[in-house]
């Protein structure tokens, strides 16, 4: 909201060398955020008003004029290509240094002295919309120049004094302020500066009238609609409201149209009440406020047509809706060129309703927007008084025919008892009860103290919800005291023992060891999925919940898996790297095991914490790729400290390759998967170039465990020797089954103490359907040092259990 | 023949002086082979006077054979040990070494920013004795709106676009679903089903249904701080705010509270901290105010401790909540938000 401070100070006498910035500061303190305090003046720095004394035409161009220019004791030459320039025609004229656009448009320019097409040309006649005042004096035609001849200054005379633009505009967060339907006009923001510095306040004398007639207004439904003040007028007609009224529209953001609307609009401006004028000759009997009729059809003056529904209010004659209460009038009604007779409404509408209706017709207005903060009817008189001030003050010939004020639901002010003891205590300050009482005073509201209790009622225009109990008292006294006024206080508390959130820790670990050990990034990616991806990779929607308004039509499924998004994210960055891995830590949804865990009456869908990763390497072979990722989740429960998981294959997860996969067990139950992905899904999801392994794990499934509990090992007495065997088995022999046979149940050889995979070798000196696998044995006693003879015939025993076992051979090569 | 005795004696002793100079200057192995020769070599000094020993008188012999004995082997032993000296004093390496190469970086991988900037405040706020709370993303309108105090029809519902769920999106508040627009409704959730006084952190991720742009997000990360307890004052949370900042940006941060509208706090705050870009002078960062809007905070509207089981009259609190990634980009400089989403390594891999 933009607001005048000249306007402001109509209502409040706020010292002509008060300090602005300290204004903009106090109200951001404690009221509403002021976001800029602006002197308007600045914008109209090196303009003038000019005179023209003689056109001339320019030697080099059809279209320019050369004018000389009285700005004020002396005459310039200027070059204009103005198509309405007359000699004696007051002008604006922008000297040098003055910042102008061009036609209106585009980025500021500062003015310098130049040549146009071979003419000096001093400074520059302006059109209203180069110098930003397109609203308050729209052009007619193109390379029309602002006529400033009705203005009656000299020459020279700044023209920011000419068209009284020396003021302030305080530009207001209208955020700051939906909770207070009090300050949507100036005369709000007034009564709130004067009780923040004690300043005295002007008081808008209620209207009163004799005039007697038969004019009527009925009201169907007080709850919607508690006050209607309708006044008709005679002898008025469509004119420009004066300048000075114009004036103050367009600094508050609006467009100056004619008197008649200008006078409601400024009303509204003023006391944020809306009002609104229609032309009586058009409304047939009298005014009735009722619901609309289901399936009622009102054209709106913005020449939209609307069908109505029963929950709409609108003010109709005896012909029908004339005007969609506290939204807009309708077209019917409105302000014609020929208007001789207006009828006046001021009026209060219930909030709520207002929305509805501007809401469901996607049709919000300054007027909806006020009355759907709850405005108090007690304010219409004043908007009342104000629009009758300036009916009288431009239309002195004007006769009131009838005035009837319908007040049908009479608002309650609100009335609260606050404990003295109970405000100090959450002040954490104790205030001396005649500077809360003071405070509160100044701003509205009677306080009555009593022992250790006060009874406040609030003003009319606090009373419509946005105060309503004891804690609402003590926010007024905090901010009028001053926020800054109260200082820290650290908080007391009382020991509740050593915080212990397993759950909570063990997602930190998994992902610093992630981070940390493993060297994967962590990732963040969106809850939406792109179908491409879900269609890759899930292959299947069962279960997938969507957005009913998603971000873009092919991002409707939100996740059940953090893969398609985390291969999305693979696919883009391949573009930059050829080996990298990263991760994910996020929640899944799922439409399905619907449960209330804190409400009965809610129904919320399954939701998962999942952790997901990817390996890509488009350098590393397959196995080393596997194997890594492999690794990370081998070693994630030591480093972690969680119950250890197992791998085994039991149902190939739909992406994976149909060879490289594993799932992830914790005691019978699938947790999580690990595996390469498929060719053809790694195509459709735009992978060239890399290998790609995947896992996911169900992070509410692991299982913390209490403390850190692996157990010491002692150190061994004697020495103990890695001895590296190298033997041939069958291609498809599994490491498992060759650690089964020499470390599982029945020992190889008593001395063998642990083994090793080194690595597997298939290729020229290993004979077609074999590998080489070399095992690292570590042999040794608990009783002696063994002799190399020792260590070599316990290795021959092994490799003696594998022959036997498995059929290896010893490679010879 | 004792003159003769005399001046071989002489000679052994100022042989030996010589060599121990000789090692001495010796910077080299070579330096070292050639004292060796030159004294104790088969046409050595030493070995020489060694040969002129059949020309004395037998009972002399022993005494000067001994005596040019351990003259040898006192040069050996000289010589040896300024070889281990040498030795150890030069470089295996080449000097042509380039010792300007750059190190490799030890483990590549990180967290996101916004979980180290969480992950900062947690400790923070552990070390404060506050737990640390997470709930699900999925929520009730009645969770998200009715239970925080945003009366039905009130335009703050709408000020939070709202992605609703495809076939929860019609009926009644506890019917319809929606992506969480804030925490605050979780932390109600928490309030519910623990017993006061409270004392819990609440990191989420929350969507608005919005277009974006540097500045706009659709999902994005709050940081929400709540302390529920008798007898505390609304002053108390400024404790929690200069807590929460210090540790962000490592030196203490001035801060201010001013009034602000939130339906779910009574009274209800806008907080700013001083603009760390121009230490409070003014500059372009902080729109020339030297100051910038952080977090909203305030006591828990009395409605909303209902709504959690409370008796107002006898509980209050503080709340704040934080826009991580704010702070975030406040903190290392990033001028786009949509980044954060972006998984992009390029971006990612910068925050260690």
């Amino acid at each position: 909201m933009k607001l005048s401070l000249s306007w402001i100070r109509d209502y409040v006498a706020v010292p002509e060398d008060f300090d602005l910035k300290k204004l903009a500061y106090d109200l951001t303190m404690s009221t509403v955020e002021v976001e800029d305090a602006e002197y308007l003046a600045d914008r109209f720095a090196h303009m003038v008003v000019g005179v023209i004394q003689e056109i001339q035409a320019h030697p080099n161009a059809d279209k320019l004029r050369v004018c000389k220019v009285d700005i004020g004791g002396e005459t310039k030459e200027i070059v204009c290509g103005g198509i309405n320039l007359q000699e004696g025609m007051r002008v604006a004229v922008s000297c040098p240094g003055a910042v102008v656009r061009w036609h209106g448009e585009g980025e500021p320019v500062v003015i310098k002295n130049s040549k146009l097409r071979g003419v000096e040309s001093f400074g520059m006649i302006c059109a209203s919309d180069e110098i930003g005042l397109g609203d308050l004096f729209p052009a007619s035609r193109e390379a029309e120049i602002l006529d400033l001849s009705a203005f009656d200054v000299p020459a020279g005379t700044p023209l920011a004094d000419a068209l009284d633009m020396n003021d302030v505009l305080l530009e207001i967060d209208n955020k700051s302020m939906t909770n207070r339907p009090d300050l949507w006009g100036h005369y709000g923001i007034a009564r709130e500066i004067a009780a923040l510095y004690d300043l005295p306040l002007t008081e808008i004398r209620p209207y009163t009238t004799d005039a007697q007639s038969d004019f009527q207004v009925e009201i169907s439904d007080p709850n919607r609609c508690s006050r209607y003040i309708g006044v008709e007028l005679s002898g008025v007609e469509v004119k420009p409201s004066p300048y000075r009224m114009q004036n103050r529209l367009w600094k508050a953001g609006m467009r100056p149209i004619n008197a008649l609307v200008d006078i409601t609009n400024y009303v509204m401006l003023a006391t944020g009440n809306p009002t609104h004028a229609f032309d009586a000759d058009h409304i047939v009997d009298h005014i009735t406020v009722r619901h609309a009729a289901d399936g009622e059809v009102l054209k709106l003056l913005n020449d939209r047509e609307l069908t109505l529904c029963e929950d709409d209010l609108v003010i109709a004659d005896s012909q029908g809706p004339v005007a969609l209460a506290g939204v807009m009038g309708g077209s019917k009604d409105s302000i014609l060129p020929d208007t001789k007779r207006v009828i006046l409404e001021v009026a209060n509408f219930e909030s709520t309703g207002i929305r509805r209706t501007a809401l469901r017709y996607d049709n919000r207005t300054e007027a909806s927007s006020r009355y759907e903060k709850a405005i108090d009817p007690e304010r219409c008189e004043q908007a009342l008084a104000l629009s009758m001030q300036y009916f009288q003050e431009l239309y002195p010939e004007m006769k009131v025919n009838g005035c009837c004020d319908r007040y049908v639901k009479k608002l309650q002010r609100a009335e609260i008892d606050v404990n003295l003891k109970w405000l100090a205590k959450r002040l954490g300050k104790d205030l001396p009860d005649s500077v809360i009482g003071r405070k509160l005073e100044l701003l509205g509201f009677d306080v009555k103290t009593e022992g250790g209790n006060m009874h406040v009622t609030a003003p009319s225009w606090r009373s419509t919800g946005d105060i309503s109990m004891k804690d609402d008292v003590m926010e007024e006294v905090a901010r009028m005291y001053g926020y800054d006024h109260f200082e820290a206080t650290e908080f007391t508390t009382s020991f509740h023992g050593a915080i212990n959130q397993k759950e909570q820790d063990l997602i930190r670990n998994i992902k610093e060891y992630l981070a940390f050990r493993c060297g994967m990034q962590e990732v963040y990616t969106y809850p939406w999925m792109n179908d491409t991806f879900v269609d890759a990779v899930l292959q299947c929607r069962d279960g997938v919940l969507k957005l009913a308004t998603p971000p873009a039509p092919d991002f409707s499924c939100i996740r059940s898996s953090l893969l398609p998004n985390l291969c999305e994210a693979a696919a883009k960055n391949e573009r930059y790297f050829d080996d990298f891995s990263i991760f994910e830590e996020a929640q899944v949804f799922f439409d399905r095991n619907y449960s209330s865990p804190y409400d009965e009456s809610e129904s919320l869908p399954e939701q998962r914490r999942h952790i997901g990763g990817v390996f890509a390497s488009g350098r590393k072979d397959i196995t080393a790729l596997f194997r890594e990722a492999k690794g990370a989740l081998e070693y994630m429960p030591r480093h972690t400290h969680m119950e250890p998981f197992t791998f085994r294959k039991e149902e190939k997860p739909l992406w994976a390759d149909d060879v490289v996969w594993l799932n992830i067990c914790l005691g019978d139950e699938r947790i999580g998967d690990l595996g390469l992905l498929a060719k053809k899904v790694s195509m459709e999801c735009g992978i060239k170039n890399l290998s790609v392994m995947l896992f996911e794990l169900d992070a509410l499934k692991l299982k913390p465990l209490k403390s850190r509990t692996n157990r010491f090992t002692h150190l061994a007495e004697y020495p103990e020797t890695d001895y590296d065997i190298s033997m041939l088995f069958e291609s498809n022999a599994s490491w498992a089954d060759i650690y089964e046979a020499i470390m599982g149940k029945k020992k190889a050889s008593a001395l063998l103490k642990a083994a090793s995979f080194v690595d597997e070798y298939r290729g020229k000196q290993v004979p077609a359907g074999k590998k080489s696998v070399t095992v690292r044995l570590t042999i040794g006693s608990d009783e002696k040092t063994l002799t190399s003879q020792e260590i070599e015939n316990a290795a021959n025993q092994i490799m003696k259990k594998l022959h036997k076992a498995m059929g290896a051979e010893l490679r010879t090569q | 023949m004792r003159e003769r005795i005399i001046a071989m004696k002489e000679r052994i002793t100022d042989i030996l002086s010589e060599v121990k100079n000789k090692i001495s200057a010796a910077v080299s192995e070579g330096e070292l082979q050639n004292v060796k020769s030159a004294y104790i070599g088969r046409q050595g000094a030493l070995s020489l006077l060694m040969k002129e020993l059949p020309n004395l008188v037998p009972a002399l012999r022993p005494e000067m054979g001994s005596l040019l004995n351990q003259a040898k082997k006192q040069v050996t032993e000289l010589v040896d040990a300024k070889r281990m000296e040498l030795k150890l004093k030069a470089s295996e390496v080449s000097p042509d070494f380039d010792c300007s190469v750059p190190g490799i970086m030890p483990g590549q991988g990180g967290l996101h920013p916004i979980t180290q900037m969480c992950y900062d405040l947690n400790d923070t706020f552990r070390s404060m004795g506050f737990e640390i709370f997470q709930e699900d993303d999925i929520t009730s309108e009645l969770y998200a709106f009715d239970k925080l105090n945003f009366p039905q029809n009130h335009p703050a519902r709408e000020s939070m676009d709202t992605y609703w769920l495809e076939g929860h999106d019609t009926g009644s508040t506890n019917e319809k679903l929606c992506l969480r627009p804030h925490l605050t409704g979780g932390s109600v959730r928490y309030m519910q089903t623990h017993k006061p006084p409270y004392r819990f952190v609440y990191p989420g991720r929350v969507y608005r249904n919005e277009t974006t742009d540097a500045h706009h997000e659709r999902a994005f990360f709050q940081y929400e701080a709540l302390i529920v307890d008798k007898d505390i004052t609304f002053t108390s949370g400024k404790v929690m705010i200069k807590s929460i900042l210090s540790k962000v940006f490592g030196t203490d941060v001035a801060v201010r509270m001013r009034s602000g509208f939130f339906p779910f706090v009574e009274p209800g705050f806008e907080i700013d901290m001083e603009c760390q870009v121009c230490g409070g002078k003014g500059c372009s960062v902080c729109k020339h105010v030297g100051w910038i809007e952080v977090m909203p905070g305030g006591s828990p509207h009395p409605n909303v401790l209902r709504a959690a089981g409370l008796d107002p009259d006898e509980y209050t609190g503080f709340y704040v909540n934080i826009g991580l990634d704010r702070l975030v980009m406040m903190r290392y400089g990033v001028d786009d938000v949509r980044l954060f989403h972006s998984a992009d390594l390029r971006f990612l891999t910068q925050f260690k």
